[in-house]
C-alpha cells in the first residue's frame, strides 16, 4: 500500500503540473484550450532535441522548452484567440479555433519529430529501495520534487507578484479588473504564455521519466480536463487538487479493482460524472464556469 | 475565369511533359488503406513507408514485368485515422482508383469495416489484424498479412517453457479492442500449454503516460514471464523500464513487432532481454536484398523503423503472385486461384524459405501470408535471434 | 422570405440531392462519393442533435456515445434477435432518448464548459461500457451484421432486400438522404414553434425564461433527448453499410467532430450542421492526395476559417439573405 500511495502522489505532482497551464487559460479566457497537450508533446520534443541530441544540459533544455512554448502561446494569443474571441457572436467559438490548433500542432510536430517514440538518456541512475515498501527510482524522485517546485513557485508568483495579482483579479472580474486599472490585453497575453509555458515544463521535465510521440497530445488534454473538473474549472488550487486526486484515484484504483480488470476505468469515469452531476462546480471551483 | 481559360494550355502541356518523361512504363496502383496519424501512427507509418521503399526499388531496376508488360509500381496511401468509417471512405477510393490490392488496415474494427466494401468491389487486401471471422468463410477477401499471436503465442511460450523453466505467466494489455482480443487468445494459449496464468485482468488505458502504478499489482505476484499483450512500440520501453525498476525479475515478451531505437531510448539496459516477433531484421538471417531494402528505406525517410521487418512482404507478395498469373492484375478471382498453388522464393531471408499462402490450420483456408516466425531478443541496442519457426 | 419562395428553394435543394448528384455522380463514375456524401448526411443527422443542445445553451461533446449506442442497439437487435433493420432503427432512436433523459435529468443541471466536459467523460463512459459488457460482445465488437431486409406494409414492398440491390451505395445513399430532409425539416419546423423560441430564451438568459413560468427542466431534458435520438439513429444506420460495430467506432474523436460540424457551419442557424458536415468529411476526402500534409493542410484551413468566418460558414453574406432570418 506504501507503494500505491507514493505513486499517487508522483502522479498527482505530474497531473498537477499539467492541469495547471490548462486551468490558468481557462480562468483568464474562458477558453477551453484543446491544444493543451499538444503544447506538452511539443515541450517534450524540445527537450528531446536539446539534451537527448545536442546532449546539453537538462537544465538548459527545460529552459529551451519553457522560452519556446511561451513564445508560442504568446503568439497564439496574439493573432488567433485575441481576433476570434473579439469577432465572434458566442465566445464558444474559440473551442473551434483551439481544436483547430490541437489538429496542426499535431501534423507539424508528425513531420517534425517523426512517429516514434522518443525517450532520452536518464538523468540519475539508481532505484530507491526502502526496505520493498517503496521503491522509487531516483529519477523519478528528482523529477517529483522539480514538479512541485514549479508548482509552489507558480502559485507564489501568482498570490504575491503584480503580474500575478493582476491575472487573478481578470480571472475573478474582468470588468472590474479593467475598471482598476489592470491592461486586460496584455495580462491575456502573458497569461496566455505563461500557460502555455506550463505546459512545456510539464513536458520537458516529464520527457526524461515516460518519452514522448507526437500522437499522445491530444489523449493527455482529455486528461488535463478531467483534472480541472474534478477540482473545478479556473481556481488554480483547483487544478492542483483535482490533478492529485487523478493521480490517487488511478493508482489506488488499478490496485484495489485489479481484479475487476477492464471495468477499472468505467468505475473511475461513472463515478467522476456521479461527483459532478452532484457538486458541478467541482471541489472547488467558480459556481457556474 | 478569363485568366484560367488562358492558363489551360499550358498546363496541359506540362501535364504532357511530366508523363511522358515520368511514364516510360505503365503504372500498377497498389494501394495502402492504414493509420498514419494520430497515437498509432507508427504502425501506419512503417507500413506505409515500407511500401514506398519497395516499390522505389522496383522502379529503379527499370520495373517489373508481369505478363508481357512491365510496370512502374506507384503506392496510392490513405490516411484513415484509426477511425472505421474513413477506412470505408479510403477503400472506396481505392475501389475508384480501379486498385484491387490494398495493404491494411492496422487495427481490428478498420478491418471489420472494409470488409463489405472489399467484397462488392473486389479488393483483396491484407489487413494487420487477427479476427478470425475475416479470414474464415463465407470472408474471402482479406488476407492476413502477418503472424497472428495466437500463432506466435504458443510458440513462444513454449519455447520458454522448454528452455527457461517458464512455469507462470502474467498478462497485461491496454484497454482497447485490439490489444484485449490478442491477450484472450494469448491467455488461452498458455492455459493449454500447462502454464499457470496468475494475472490476467491488468490493464491500461491508452492514454496512460507513466506505467509504474500500472505494473505495481503485477510485479508484486512475480511471475515468471511477462506478456505484453499487443502492446503499441511506444508503450512497451515504458512498461519495461517500469517493470524492472520496480524490482521485476521474470522474462517479458511480446508478440507484435518492436523498434530497437524505440527500446533503447525508453529503457536503455533494462531492456535487455525482451523478447518480441521480428521479421527478417537479424543479421543470422536477413538477406542482401533485405540490407538493400533498408538502406533505401532510410535513404528515402531518414530512420529505419524495425517495425517495418514485419510488413515488408505484403507488396513482396502481391507482386510475385501477379507474376505468377498476370490474369489476376484485374481478376480478384484468378489471384484467389493463384493463392492455392502459389510458391516463391523470399527474397529477404538467407537459405531457401519460399513465399507461399497459408493459414489451413488456423482460417480453413489459405487466407495468410507465410512469414517465418522470426522470435527476436533484445540485447544493448539490437535484436538477436532467438529462434525460428513456421506457421502452416 | 415568401412562403413561396422559400418552397421553390426547398424544392430545388430535393432536386439537387435525389436527382442531380446521383446524375453527375453517375455521369463522372465517382462512385466513391455515394459513400462519401452518405457519410455526411448521416453524420450531419447525429450533429443537428448537437446543434439543438447548443440552441438551449449547452456544449455538447457526448453525441458519440449516443451514436455508438443506437449501432450496439441494432447490431444486437439484427443479429441475435432477428429484429427488422427497419424497426431496429427507431428503437435505437427511442433507446438513447430514453437513456439520455435519464442522463440528462442530473447533468443538465451543468451549464458552461461543466457541461463540455461531462458529456466528454460520457463518450468515454459508452466506450468503456461496449468494451465490459457481454451483450456487446466486448472487445471483439459485432461483425457480419446483414444488410438491411425488406420493409413491407400489409405485403406491399416499400424498400427491397438490400442484399439484393445491384447498387447498394445509392440504396444506402438515398436511404440517408431522405432521413436527413425529413430531420432537417423537422428540426426547422420545431425551431420555429413555440417549443423553439422557448429554448432559444433558454439560450439566452435562463433565470429569465424560469421566471416567466417556462419549466425548464423539462425543456431541457426534452431537447437533450431529441438530439440523443438523432444521435442514435445516425449511429445505427452507419453500422448496416459497415457491417460491423466496435467500441471504438464512435469516440471522442468523433464527439468532437459533431461539435466542430456545428460550429464550423454556424451556431445560428438550423442548416449549420449540414454545411459543415459537408465541408468538414468532404474537406478531408479531397485532401487525400496531399499526402502526408493532410492535416497540415486540413487544420491551417479550419484555423483561416474560423478567423475569417467565426460565426461560421452560413454568416457569409451570400447564405445570410436566405437563412439568417429563419434560424435567428
Amino acid at each position: 500500500m506504501e507503494q500505491v500511495l507514493t505513486n499517487g502522489v508522483y502522479l498527482g505532482a505530474q497531473y498537477a503540473l499539467i492541469a495547471l497551464g490548462l486551468t490558468l487559460i481557462f480562468a483568464l479566457m474562458n477558453v477551453l484550450n484543446f491544444a493543451h497537450g499538444q503544447m506538452y508533446v511539443l515541450g517534450g520534443f524540445v527537450t528531446y532535441t536539446v539534451y537527448g541530441r545536442f546532449e546539453m544540459p537538462f537544465v538548459v533544455a527545460i529552459l529551451a522548452s519553457a522560452v519556446t512554448l511561451a513564445i508560442l502561446g504568446a503568439f497564439v494569443e496574439k493573432f488567433l484567440f485575441r481576433p476570434v474571441l473579439k469577432n465572434s457572436e458566442r465566445e464558444e467559438s474559440s473551442m473551434l479555433l483551439a481544436a483547430g490548433l490541437a489538429f496542426f500542432l499535431d501534423a507539424v510536430i508528425l513531420l517534425l519529430f517523426g512517429e516514434k517514440q522518443r525517450g532520452v538518456p536518464k538523468i540519475i541512475d539508481g532505484v530507491m529501495n526502502w526496505d520493498f515498501l517503496i521503491i522509487m527510482p531516483y529519477d523519478r524522485i528528482l523529477i517529483g520534487v522539480l514538479a512541485i517546485t514549479f508548482i509552489v513557485t507558480f502559485i507564489l508568483f501568482m498570490q504575491y507578484s503584480k503580474p500575478g495579482r493582476a491575472m487573478r483579479a481578470l480571472a475573478q472580474d474582468k470588468v472590474a479588473a479593467q475598471l482598476m486599472g489592470v491592461n486586460v490585453t496584455r495580462y491575456s497575453m502573458l497569461g496566455f504564455a505563461l500557460g502555455a509555458m506550463l505546459a512545456g515544463i510539464a513536458g520537458g521535465l516529464l520527457v526524461s521519466i515516460v518519452g514522448v510521440n507526437s500522437g499522445i497530445g491530444g489523449p493527455i488534454s482529455i486528461k488535463a480536463f478531467m483534472m480541472v473538473m474534478i477540482g473545478g474549472a479556473g481556481v488554480i488550487s483547483g487544478a492542483i487538487a483535482g490533478g492529485f486526486i487523478l493521480g490517487m484515484l488511478e493508482s489506488i484504483g488499478l490496485t484495489v479493482l485489479v481484479a475487476y480488470g477492464d471495468m477499472t476505468y468505467l468505475l473511475i469515469f461513472v463515478s467522476l460524472m456521479i461527483f459532478l452531476s452532484i457538486r458541478p462546480q467541482g471541489l472547488m471551483g467558480k459556481p457556474w464556469g | 475565369m478569363n485568366k484560367n481559360i488562358k492558363l489551360l494550355p499550358v498546363v496541359a502541356f506540362l501535364l504532357s511533359i511530366c508523363t511522358s518523361v515520368l511514364a516510360v512504363n505503365p503504372v500498377l496502383d497498389i494501394g495502402f488503406v492504414g493509420v498514419t496519424s494520430g497515437p498509432a501512427a507508427s504502425w501506419g507509418i512503417s507500413n506505409q513507408r515500407s511500401m514506398e521503399a519497395g516499390a522505389s526499388l522496383i522502379n529503379d531496376a527499370g520495373g517489373v514485368k508481369i505478363g508481357g508488360t512491365t510496370y512502374d509500381i506507384n503506392i496510392v496511401s490513405f490516411d484513415d485515422q484509426k477511425d472505421p468509417k474513413r477506412a470505408i471512405a479510403g477503400m472506396e477510393k481505392m475501389a475508384q482508383k480501379g486498385i484491387h490490392y490494398v495493404v491494411g488496415p492496422n487495427v481490428d474494427d478498420g478491418a471489420a469495416a472494409v470488409r463489405p466494401v472489399a467484397e462488392q468491389q473486389n479488393i483483396m487486401y491484407f489487413p494487420y489484424a487477427f479476427p478470425k471471422s475475416l479470414y474464415t468463410k463465407p470472408a474471402s477477401n482479406a488476407i492476413l498479412g502477418m503472424v497472428a499471436n495466437y500463432q506466435s503465442g504458443p510458440a513462444i511460450y513454449k519455447y520458454l517453457k522448454d528452455n527457461e523453466g517458464v512455469k507462470t505467466v502474467a498478462f497485461i494489455a491496454a484497454n482497447e479492442s485490439d490489444p484485449l482480443s490478442q491477450r484472450e487468445g494469448g491467455v488461452a494459449a498458455a492455459e493449454l500449454l500447462g502454464l499457470n496464468v496468475i494475472s490476467k485482468t491488468v490493464t491500461y488505458q491508452v492514454d496512460t503516460t507513466d506505467f509504474m502504478p500500472v505494473i505495481v499489482p503485477i510485479v508484486k505476484l512475480q511471475p515468471d514471464l511477462l506478456v505484453l499483450s499487443g502492446v503499441a512500440p511506444a508503450n512497451a520501453p515504458q512498461l519495461i523500464r517500469s517493470a524492472r525498476e520496480l524490482g521485476f525479475k521474470g522474462l517479458i515478451s511480446t508478440e507484435t513487432g518492436q523498434d530497437a531505437q524505440v527500446l533503447m531510448d525508453g529503457a536503455g539496459d533494462l531492456a535487455n532481454g525482451f523478447i518480441s516477433v521480428g521479421g527478417a531484421s537479424t543479421p543470422e538471417i536477413k538477406s542482401a536484398e533485405m540490407d538493400k531494402f533498408v538502406t533505401r528505406y532510410i535513404e528515402m525517410f531518414g530512420e529505419y523503423n524495425d517495425e517495418s521487418n514485419t510488413k515488408v512482404y505484403a507488396l513482396e507478395y502481391i507482386i510475385a503472385t501477379l507474376k505468377a498469373n498476370p490474369a489476376a492484375i484485374n481478376n480478384v478471382d484468378e489471384f484467389k486461384n493463384t493463392m492455392e498453388t502459389f510458391t516463391a522464393p523470399n527474397p529477404y531471408l538467407k537459405g531457401d524459405r519460399v513465399l507461399k499462402y497459408v493459414g489451413m490450420s488456423s482460417f480453413g483456408q489459405k487466407r495468410q501470408i507465410s512469414i517465418p516466425l522470426v522470435v527476436n531478443v533484445y540485447n544493448n541496442g539490437k535484436f538477436e535471434t532467438l529462434f525460428v519457426a513456421e506457421v502452416d | 422570405m415568401s412562403k413561396a419562395s422559400k418552397l421553390i428553394y426547398f424544392f430545388i435543394f430535393l432536386v439537387t440531392i435525389l436527382g442531380i448528384v446521383p446524375w453527375l455522380i453517375e455521369i463522372s463514375g465517382r462512385w466513391d462519393y455515394y459513400y462519401t456524401l452518405t457519410s455526411v448526411a448521416l453524420l450531419s443527422i447525429a450533429s443537428s442533435g448537437v446543434w439543438l443542445t447548443f440552441y438551449i445553451g449547452r456544449i455538447n461533446i457526448g453525441q458519440g456515445a449516443y451514436a455508438l449506442a443506437g449501432g450496439y442497439v441494432v447490431a444486437i437487435l439484427v443479429t441475435k434477435y432477428d429484429v427488422s433493420f427497419w424497426l431496429s432503427v427507431p428503437i435505437a432512436g427511442l433507446f438513447c432518448s430514453f437513456v439520455s433523459m435519464l442522463i440528462g435529468a442530473s447533468i443538465l443541471r451543468l451549464r458552461g464548459v461543466y457541461f463540455a466536459m461531462i458529456t466528454l467523460v460520457l463518450t468515454e463512459v459508452a466506450k468503456l461500457t461496449a468494451m465490459s459488457l457481454p451483450i456487446t460482445n466486448g472487445a471483439k465488437g459485432i461483425s457480419s451484421i446483414a444488410l438491411p431486409g425488406e420493409l413491407s406494409i400489409f405485403g406491399i414492398s416499400i424498400i427491397p432486400d438490400f442484399s439484393t440491390l445491384a447498387n447498394v451505395k445509392l440504396a444506402f445513399y438515398y436511404v440517408a438522404v431522405i432521413l436527413m430532409i425529413f430531420v432537417f425539416a423537422g428540426m426547422y419546423r420545431l425551431v420555429n414553434s413555440r417549443i423553439g423560441h422557448l429554448c432559444r430564451s433558454l439560450q439566452q438568459n435562463e433565470e429569465l425564461a424560469s421566471s416567466i413560468g417556462v419549466n425548464i427542466t423539462i425543456l431541457r431534458i426534452i431537447a437533450y433527448s431529441i438530439s440523443s435520438f438523432l444521435g442514435g439513429i445516425g449511429g445505427a444506420i452507419f453500422i448496416s453499410i459497415s457491417q460491423s460495430v466496435y467500441p471504438t467506432t464512435f469516440q471522442v474523436a468523433d464527439s468532437i467532430n459533431f461539435m466542430l460540424n456545428v460550429f464550423v457551419g454556424g451556431m445560428g442557424y438550423v442548416f449549420g450542421p449540414m454545411i459543415g458536415t459537408l465541408f468538414i468529411y468532404f474537406g478531408w476526402d479531397l485532401l487525400f492526395t496531399t499526402g502526408k500534409y493532410q492535416l497540415l493542410i486540413y487544420s491551417s484551413i479550419i484555423i483561416a476559417l474560423i478567423l475569417v468566418l467565426p460565426n461560421g460558414l452560413l454568416s457569409l453574406r451570400i447564405f445570410n439573405k436566405s437563412n439568417k432570418r429563419e434560424a435567428k
